[in-house]
């Protein structure tokens, strides 16, 4: 039951809960929760391949560092989101169009 | 026997918890079943043997990211207006049938678009039998000062350049005197 298999197919899951919730959502925020799910499905790839083909350390360190990129684009996204906010008052994705026109 | 109930309980916990964030009109409770997901990853983490990816898991994203992001929901929470300028809701709704439709089609086509790339490099590799699971604690540690050095290094400036960054942004302007 503990596959391979099984953990791609988890991990296909997630992308694509991931990949609708950026697509269909209008709010900024309900985004980057999108953009996680994503992040979290590529380092359960890595650890998955790490343990089952090659079986070394090198997928840990790889998901290790996914997690912390994760972490600053949480940070830093939050941050413009809520400037954002600040300037226009709203989390909708279609304010953003300043340049635009 | 406690190996498989542990991954089946994260399978279901991290999958539903996905489809969840999917459905849920609600953007609180969106970010609570991402935590949700997030803790069922890191059961699956810790069933091949990668305890301390699942012990940071836990620490940085039910500890870290989860709570910044229902900081901000709550932050963006009230407006005086309902509608902007452009007649749109500044709050808006987590889209409705229609997006959500649109946007699980478009995903599927596209996941099954990267599937048949990827296929000759899924069904060609040669599966070890799964082996005992040793603790990884300190064979990370002596990996991460030795062969993976640069990398650990250029992610602290990273991480110092994502505070600086983030507390500029989002730092209240002060008024100008012109």
């Amino acid at each position: 039951m503990i596959s391979l298999g099984s953990y791609l197919a988890i991990s296909f899951a997630l992308f694509i809960c991931g990949v609708a919730v950026m697509i269909a959502r209008k709010n900024i925020i309900a985004i980057l929760l999108g953009i996680e799910l994503i992040l979290n499905s590529a380092a359960l790839n890595f650890v998955a391949y790490t343990k089952f083909v090659n079986n070394n350390i090198d997928g840990h360190i790889m998901s290790l560092f996914i997690i912390v990129i994760a972490a600053c684009e949480a940070a830093v996204g939050l941050g413009i989101v809520i400037r954002f906010f600040q300037l226009r008052e709203s989390v909708h994705v279609d304010d953003a169009a300043q340049l635009q026109n | 026997m406690f190996a498989n109930t542990l991954f089946l309980l994260s399978a279901a916990l991290t999958v539903g918890g996905a489809f969840a964030v999917l459905w849920s009109k609600n953007l609180m409770h969106a970010c609570i079943y991402l935590l949700a997901s997030f803790f069922g990853v890191a059961g699956l983490y810790a069933v091949i043997g990668a305890d301390f990816l699942a012990a940071t898991q836990m620490v940085v994203y039910a500890g870290g990211v989860v709570i910044l992001m229902l900081f901000s929901v709550m932050l963006t929470g009230g407006s005086s207006e309902k509608i902007n300028r452009f007649g749109l809701e500044k709050i808006p709704a987590m889209g409705n049938k229609k997006t959500l439709f649109a946007a699980g089609f478009a995903s599927f086509v596209a996941a099954l678009i990267v599937l048949k790339i990827l296929a000759q490099f899924i069904k060609h590799y040669d599966a070890t039998p799964m082996t005992a699971n040793l603790p990884t604690v300190e064979r990370i540690g002596v990996v991460l000062a030795t062969d993976h050095i640069l990398a650990f290094e250029i992610s602290s400036v990273l991480l110092l350049g994502a505070l600086i960054g983030a507390a500029v942004i989002s730092r209240p302007r002060r008024e100008k005197n012109d």
